[in-house]
């Protein structure tokens, strides 16, 4: 090529390549310039949901866009977890913050310690038919700061029990009705995957163990609060694990992958296609997952979390997902009213949320016939009201470094590589290290 | 023949099989290294249902992935965002850089010495040190989710100056002499005797600046929170769109991410090389 | 005439200043001018945080909370020296140098010897080899995420042919690292090799031919020319690759998150966890310094190890 081509062709690269980058973005090269500059009639809204909730959110929006054609929603979804919260908080620090973000119940308190949401006044919610007697009980309470409300409950989501109702029935693991003869004893649990174990040849159950932290803390969490164990106290300040119930828990833990009930070296996904082939007979995990096992087409039914220690009182670990409003730079109540009618939309169309496994907490729905009849989801409804969340602490939460810290030791001893006495040294250990660290917030 | 043509025969010989050895072994690295991103676009081609089976072999090759990247993600966007932010960042570095490296190669002053020193020192720290101070430091002046934000910090590169200040070090001194006696200005100087001379420096300058203002992720990503400004890398680090199991979207996102730059590279191949290996060989 | 404090390296074929006849003179005020803007910037976006930074490390500053904070005095500084987090994530970032610079240099080196005898064709390999250096991280990562993905990916597949059974490469605490080293040597391989492929090129050939008429072997005249004369080149590169090692972020960012269970979580990483996830900024400004420390000693290993070689040539 002769120089002067060469040049002519690299100036019309560059000119093309500068056009096509500005072409659809004369709207965001403003505000990438400036700050503060919000178009009219848009609503931003930032979720963590992948998967098979995402592919629902997904329909509830789009069900919402028809709904509202004046308004133009954008939607965002970020990575489960840590990352989620971080970009949430800088994006609000930042001046620049989506109008509506979920989040999980148990972070929401971290946010509002940090000044980062708007706090929800009763009189604004009311105008959109938003009130609290219309709000599962146990979520609204564990959400108020102060009294203050900085959130609205979507759905709780407990720890749940899946179970293959043919090798249940095979195993004589059901009533006559087809429903699970429910369980109130270590021992009758530990029977039951014997049972199933010898009709799939394979394993009686299986949970998710390797590279998860947050499923190991879950079970964990809901047997040990059965007993009635707390783990932190005095806002994250102090740790208050009780030794004994701990020791407890973590040796029936040890004791059901040590004695082959179930595998011990296992991921998520791993663990789900363990159940969804028929290699176990029960399978425990959030709810969400029952799109998938719905998707696959097997013989399956879901109920309440076994309740093998609590006796009277059910207890059960469960997050919840609520929606909130983060800290805006400026007072726009038309913002505020979109806000707010994307929350209400939420709401309404809980029945399509709760296909995908979670237990509404929006009482119009969930006292209706239409939820009743939706199984296996109401099942397990109870679990919403005996639900246990994580502490509250500037580092605990749904996927946070308390999760980290505890599941982490819990599936050491799932995965058989520590004894429980030296896993709960070990989550002693470093909670203790986090509790001693001054609070950023 | 002699005994000697007959060595050299053999001798050739040997050198040619040893060179046909080595041909194939950097032929086979060279595959190996192309494998991964001809992986990238071959699954982008596929259908979404496609891509759970591992072969090369593509059933229905479709553009669909590549459509729905382009239509449901904000990447054109990023592309507007990079563009702009990498844009400014070079030119701005050029500018900055080549004043500061003429002050430093032509001009006679009392703290020289202390300033050359002090703009060395720059070269120790490395931004990713200050990226907490930066971020207190916007947040104060109210800069954070803006361009500037991105782009202000990387401006001042010790480097870019060191690389300037060397190149004008061997330009020759007659040229400005005479202007100078003719009672031309230092601005005119620099102008428009110093600075067309200097294009070699600035191609590399820019060049470097441009790919390396780019690919920047970690300061992006902290400044950077709402997805319609977000750059290429961080829109991509963040934002997982409602696709998670699907990698025939996932890989064209990809493959589109790569596109600008690799055409960059293929546009100033050599200015890129040249620089490189002449940073190298300066040491 | 100007002396200058680094030694001009006169361009081939340009003149040799004038001797110095004029009174020198001193421009003062339009150097200001020219300098003016590099050293606005410079002290707004260099050296004005690095104080700051340094003066937040001594504070419990908060992200959330305007100000400074409490003061804290060393406070900062002795949590992070007896943090287990401090010091692992230190050796997840040595262990990630130790694991990717041998190979950066030795593979990049034999790849450039090859190149270096073969005639033709040299723009493909430079293509093959340098075009991921060119790409963003981000890019990197989601490919080879895909690559890594048990069940369904390239690497699983490949060796399931030849029958070798994979780790779970990024799940695996044993194989997550490896994973990441494999990945950014297929990366960062084409800028070495680049660097390598112009040192060879300035050896001069009679060194080759001559030893050749000795009956020198390739191998041999690889050991006995080639290595010594690259090197300059070598100490550059490793250098270069320790240094840009220590900063070692996004790999880990984007593949895996720092895990599993923060296994390969590199130093920087641990600053953006502790500055931006936990809101810790004071804290995460004295991780900084100690990292700061840290690429100071490594780069005045460095001068002195280039000075040494310097004397010598």
């Amino acid at each position: 090529m002769t120089p002067l081509s060469r040049r002519t062709l690299l100036r019309g690269a560059l000119g093309a390549a500068a056009g096509l980058g500005l072409a659809g973005c004369s709207a965001p090269v403003i505000s990438g310039l400036s700050t503060g500059h919000e178009k009219a009639g848009s609503l931003d809204y930032w979720n963590l949901f992948g998967g098979g909730d995402g592919v629902r959110m997904t329909q509830m929006l789009d069900t919402f866009r028809a709904a509202n054609p004046q308004i133009s929603l954008s939607a965002v979804t970020l990575a489960w977890g840590n990352p989620y919260y971080t970009k949430l908080a800088l994006a609000t620090l930042g001046d620049k913050p989506p109008d509506v973000a979920i989040s999980h119940l148990t972070r929401m308190k971290t946010l509002v310690g940090s000044d980062l949401l708007e706090e929800l006044h009763l009189d604004d919610l009311a105008r959109y038919g938003i009130t609290p007697d219309k709000i599962s009980a146990t979520a609204w309470q564990a959400g108020l700061v102060d009294g203050k409300a900085y959130a609205v409950p979507l759905d709780t989501h407990p720890f749940v029990m899946f179970y293959n109702t043919d090798i249940c029935q095979q195993a004589g693991l059901l009533d006559p009705a087809g429903k699970l003869i429910p369980w109130d004893s270590p021992e009758k649990f530990t029977d039951a995957m014997q049972k199933a174990k010898g009709i799939t040849k394979a394993y009686g159950g299986v949970v998710s163990i390797n590279g998860d932290t947050s499923t190991p803390w879950r079970i964990f969490q809901s047997l040990y609060s059965q007993l009635g164990g707390e783990t932190l106290a005095d806002d994250g300040r102090k740790v208050v694990i009780d030794d004994a119930k701990a020791t407890q828990v973590l040796t029936f833990l040890q004791g059901i992958t040590a004695g082959g009930l179930f595998p011990a070296n296992i991921d998520y996904q791993g663990a789900v296609a363990t159940f969804a082939n028929g290699q176990a007979g029960f399978y425990f995990q959030g709810e969400w997952e029952i799109s998938t096992f719905q998707t696959a087409k097997m013989p399956f039914s879901m109920t309440l979390f076994p309740n093998l220690y609590g006796g009277a009182k059910y207890a059960v670990q469960a997050d919840s997902h609520t929606l909130v409003i983060p800290k805006q730079p400026n007072v726009d109540a038309a913002r505020l009213d979109r806000s707010l009618l994307l929350i209400k939309s939420m709401l309404d169309q809980s029945k399509t949320w709760a296909e995908g496994g979670h237990v509404p907490t929006w009482l119009p729905f969930r006292d209706s016939a239409e939820y009743q009849a939706l199984t296996p989801q109401s099942n397990y409804a109870a679990a919403a009201d005996g639900a246990v969340y994580d502490p509250p602490g500037w580092y605990s939460g749904s996927g946070s470094n308390f999760e980290i810290v505890t599941g982490s030791a819990i599936a050491t001893v799932l995965g058989g590589q520590q004894s429980p006495a030296d896993a709960l040294a070990q989550m002693r250990d470093q909670l203790t290290n986090l509790a001693t660290t001054a609070s950023p917030i | 023949m002699t005994v000697a043509e007959v060595t050299m025969e053999s001798v050739e010989r040997r050198v040619k099989l040893f060179n046909r050895i080595c041909a194939g072994v950097l032929i086979a690295f060279a595959i190996l290294w192309i494998l991964p991103l001809a992986w990238a676009l071959d699954t982008a081609l596929k259908p979404n249902g496609e891509t759970t089976n591992t072969t090369w072999v593509i059933h229905n090759p479709t553009l669909d992935a590549f459509v729905r990247t382009l239509r449901d993600t904000d990447i054109l966007r990023w592309f507007g965002a990079s563009m702009i932010i990498s844009s400014i960042t070079a030119i701005g570095t050029i500018i900055v850089a080549s004043l500061a490296a003429f002050a430093l190669s032509r001009m006679r002053f009392r703290y020289r010495n202390v300033v050359f020193w002090c703009v060395l020192a720059g070269i120790m720290i490395p931004g990713q040190v200050l990226i907490v101070p930066w971020f207190r430091e916007f947040d104060s002046l109210h800069l954070l989710n803006t361009y500037w934000a991105v782009s202000l910090p990387q401006i001042p590169t010790a480097i870019a100056v060191f690389i300037f200040k060397q190149f004008f070090d061997g330009l020759p001194r007659e040229l400005e002499e005479v202007a100078r006696v003719d009672g031309a200005s230092f601005w005119r100087v620099y102008r428009r005797i110093i600075m067309p001379l200097a294009r070699p420096a600035v191609a590399a300058v820019a060049i470097f600046t441009f790919v390396q203002s780019w690919n920047d992720l970690l300061w992006p990503l902290l400044v950077l929170s709402n997805p319609e400004i977000m750059t290429v890398p961080v829109g991509l680090a963040t934002v997982q769109g409602s696709f998670g199991i699907r990698y025939a979207d996932t890989m064209a996102s990809a493959v589109l991410g790569a596109i600008p730059l690799v055409a960059v590279f293929l546009l100033f191949q050599r200015h890129i090389v040249e620089g490189i290996a002449g940073t190298g060989l300066k040491g | 005439m100007s002396t200058t404090e680094t030694p001009v390296r006169p361009r081939a074929g340009a003149p040799t200043p004038p001797p110095k006849q004029k009174r020198p003179e001193h421009h003062g005020l339009p150097a200001a001018g020219f300098l003016a803007p590099f050293l606005l910037l410079y002290l707004l976006f260099v050296i004005g945080p690095a104080l700051y930074g340094l003066l937040m490390s001594f504070f419990d500053t908060s992200l959330v909370r305007p100000g400074l904070g409490s003061f804290a005095g060393l406070g900062n500084y002795a949590e992070a020296l007896q943090s287990a987090d401090f010091w692992s994530s230190l050796w997840h970032t040595v262990w990630f140098t130790i694991l990717t610079t041998p190979p950066l240099i030795v593979v990049a080196l034999l790849l450039a010897l090859l190149a270096d005898r073969v005639k033709r064709g040299r723009w493909f390999f430079r293509l093959a080899f340098f075009a991921p250096y060119i790409l963003p991280s981000a890019v990197v990562a989601l490919i080879w995420i895909f690559i890594y993905t048990p069940g369904l990916g390239l690497l699983e597949t490949g060796l399931g042919k030849i029958g070798i059974t994979s780790p779970n490469w990024l799940g695996d605490p044993n194989w997550a690292m490896p994973s990441l080293a494999i990945t950014t040597l297929w990366w960062t391989l084409g800028f070495n090799f680049v660097l390598y492929l112009a040192g060879l090129q300035e050896i001069p050939r009679d060194l080759y031919e001559a030893s050749a008429m000795d009956g020198a072997t390739p191998w041999q005249q690889v050991r006995a020319i080639t290595i010594p004369m690259l090197g300059r080149t070598t100490t550059l590169v490793a250098v270069l690759q320790v240094i840009a090692s220590l900063k070692v972020f996004d790999q880990m960012y984007l593949m895996t998150s720092g895990g599993p269970n923060f296994g390969t979580r590199s130093i920087l990483e641990l600053v953006y966890d502790e500055g931006f996830t936990n809101f810790r900024t004071g804290y995460a400004a004295a991780l900084s310094m100690l990292f700061f420390i840290v690429v100071l000693a490594v780069s005045a290993v460095w001068f002195a190890l280039v000075r040494r070689q310097e004397k010598e040539v």
